[in-house]
């Protein structure tokens, strides 16, 4: 974290004035004559929408925004892309900024696809030469094809939305900013979105996620912030504030049992697990993967005692339980001598071939004999991505080699 | 505001080409309705001022063409300001969505407005050629102060434009009250009449008071009449030009900022 953050909020405090029945202004003879012009910038009192928000975000960092409604996420959100102003407090953004807000906001009706992502890549920042060059990668990006010479009041809403997030994507930012919006467009395309994320975080965008989607805050996002009335509850790691999260929604509703979705952990706390991560092939965290790429799973360990007795192990299963992969250190063959202080132990795989889709690691540092020192369930999610949609869990490199049969390879 | 809008000369341009290529479309002439509506219009007046209700005499000019080099910068002031009221809430999802300055909105109207006012400039430089032709008059060679003429229209009602843009968003009734008090300024303004046929007195003085007169008299003066006004006039609306332009400035960057969260 030594790079000058991207995003840098410090004490931000957004403040709404409470509008009289006609709006900000209470008359216009006030606003022309009165003076209240002058006082326009300068309002006290009025609704908090955001109190005292302080964090940083790093090139090439994710960082998730939770909350329930009406906490500020969308607030917090304008403030980073410069739509709105803080109250007080102030807000860095290094670089261009890129707002994912409402995919296809402002296109106009009654131009073409084309005239409109002019328009809306010139409004991110590009330049008219800029947006021509990328033109193609957008229409191919968005499968709008012939359409894009057709006035957008004739496209679906899928088209609307996917020319939308090619235009928005196409701008190549510095800062991402993304309110709820990839639920947007079918399985195919919500796949290639999220791909187009991934690849953005790998090129050192700096992203800033709001969703309700909790899963999705996990997969995508490094670090989190909860946001409850305005007001920071927790930012910490993703998982460990949407586990705060969702047992502070499962306690409101007051539901006794364990919500669905809880990691559950045991063991008597003789070594802890204190980082179960998913890593690519330079050690750095990631929550999305490419089908086939090199990745590793990374166990920081603390030992409160020494040990001499010790297994390391993990577990991956798909999302909906099915078993898909597990080993552990004794199982491989390792002798395990001395264990003492902090340290981490990483399960390399030079090509982790997995299926497209979301997959649950369990996590273990446990006695030869059973005993759980720490035993963390679903300690970590992650989710790979594959051009083809790809059914089961394993996806092999393989290839068709027709003998006979008159087929056409796929257009590469 | 001015350097910003410079700033921003690419994306007003494309955002130019959107507001005509958004108007016409689907149209089956096109572009020649910005030439066909001007052009009817002065055939109408023609018809009517020539042979229903006989007006000469008061102008050294036919008539229809004196109404029409008056009325056509009118209609470019009052079309622009009246579309400057509802731009922003119009493109409230751009500014509220995409990250955007404001001020170009209220500008791409304005020059919107002045490409259709420049597209109906040859039916009056033609009808006034023709009517040189036929002997009415003598063709007036001042009209190569037609850009300055024209550039003092602009700026008054660029200012203007930014100022009803950013009020508008905050009072809707602006909208309703600019409408009339449009026509009122029409009826003040002597588009439709001479100051020499105002009744001397108050009437008159308050026509000679009114802003937009000496804007009226410089195009009028220059486009058909072959007449340079005094230079008393034209100081007066330059004066009228960074006056309404400065207003206008100062009114939308105070108004700036509150616009994207109460459009």
């Amino acid at each position: 974290m030594s790079a000058p953050a991207s995003v840098r909020l410090e004490e931000v405090t957004k403040r709404y004035p409470l509008l009289t029945r006609r709006g900000r202004l209470h008359s216009l003879k006030g606003a022309l004559l009165g003076g209240e012009l002058w006082r326009l910038n300068r309002e006290e009192g009025g609704f908090e929408a955001l109190k005292d928000v302080s964090f940083e975000v790093a090139p090439g960092e994710t960082v998730g925004v939770i909350g329930p409604n009406g906490s500020g996420k969308s607030t917090l959100l304008k403030l980073v892309a410069g739509i709105l102003r803080p109250s007080s407090g102030t807000v860095d953004v290094r670089g261009r900024v890129t707002a994912l807000i409402e995919l296809g906001a402002g296109f106009h009706p009654e131009i073409s696809g084309r005239d409109n992502a002019l328009v809306n890549g010139m409004m991110l920042g590009l330049s008219k030469a800029e947006v021509l060059r990328r033109l193609p990668g957008i229409v191919e990006f968005s499968g709008i094809g012939a359409f894009i010479d057709q006035p957008v009041k004739t496209y679906s809403s899928g088209m609307y939305v996917r020319l939308g997030f090619a235009v928005a994507v196409a701008v190549e930012p510095d800062v991402l900013v993304v309110d709820e919006i990839l639920a947007v467009g079918d399985e195919a395309f919500a796949h290639r979105c999220l791909d187009r994320i991934a690849q953005l975080q790998r090129q050192g965008t700096a992203i800033l996620l709001v969703s309700h989607d909790l899963g999705l805050v996990e997969q995508l996002a490094d670090r989190a912030l909860y946001l409850r009335g305005g007001s920071p509850v927790l930012l910490g790691t993703a998982g460990a504030v949407v586990a705060r999260y969702r047992s502070d929604v499962a306690s409101e509703e007051s539901v006794g049992e364990a919500q669905v979705g809880t990691p559950r952990r045991w063991g008597n706390g003789d070594v802890t697990l204190d980082a179960v991560e998913l890593v690519d092939r330079g050690g750095r965290p990631v929550r999305l993967l490419s089908s086939g790429e090199a990745a590793g799973i990374r166990l920081a360990y603390t030992a409160k005692a020494a040990k001499t007795d010790f297994v390391f192990g993990i577990a991956i299963s798909r999302e909906d339980g099915v078993h898909v992969f597990g080993t552990n250190t004794e199982l491989d063959g390792w002798t395990s001598e001395r264990l003492d202080g902090s340290g981490e132990v990483v399960v390399e795989f030079p090509a982790l071939e997995l299926a497209p889709g979301r997959y649950l690691v369990d996590a273990a540092v446990h006695s030869k004999a059973g005993l759980a020192y720490d035993y963390a369930c679903e300690a970590l999610a992650f989710t790979v991505a594959a051009p083809v949609g790809w059914p089961g869990s394993y996806a092999p490199r393989h290839a068709w080699v027709p003998r006979g049969p008159a087929m056409r390879p796929p257009a590469t | 505001m001015i350097t910003s809008l410079y700033r921003q000369r690419a994306l007003l341009a494309v955002l130019v080409m959107r507001d005509l290529k958004a108007r016409y479309r689907g149209t089956f002439l096109g572009y020649l309705w910005s030439l066909l509506n001007p052009l009817l219009l002065l055939a109408v007046y023609t018809i009517v001022f020539t042979f229903v209700i006989p007006a000469r005499g008061a102008t050294t000019v036919p008539y229809p063409l004196f109404l029409f080099a008056g009325l056509l910068p009118w209609m470019f002031a009052s079309g622009a300001l009246l579309d400057s009221a509802v731009v922003l809430a119009d493109n409230g999802p751009l500014l509220k969505k995409v990250v955007c300055p404001p001020e170009v909105f209220p500008a791409v109207t304005v020059l919107s407005h002045l490409i259709h006012h420049l597209l109906a400039l040859p039916v009056l430089l033609i009808a006034i050629a023709v009517a040189a032709g036929l002997g009415e008059l003598r063709f007036p060679w001042t009209v190569a102060l037609l850009p300055v003429a024209l550039l003092l229209w602009t700026v008054p009602v660029a200012g203007l434009s930014l100022a009803v843009a950013g009020l508008a968003v905050h009072f809707k009734d602006l909208k309703d009250l600019l409408h009339n008090l449009l026509n009122l300024f029409f009826f003040l303004t002597p588009i439709i009449y001479t100051v020499s046929q105002v009744p001397a007195g108050i009437l008159r003085r308050s026509v000679m008071a009114n802003p937009v007169a000496p804007l009226v008299e410089i195009y009028r003066g220059v486009v058909l009449l072959g007449q340079v006004p005094p230079l008393g006039t034209w100081l007066w609306a330059t004066l009228v030009a960074v006056v309404f332009w400065w207003f206008g400035a100062f009114v939308f960057g105070r108004l700036r900022e509150t616009i994207a969260e109460t459009v």
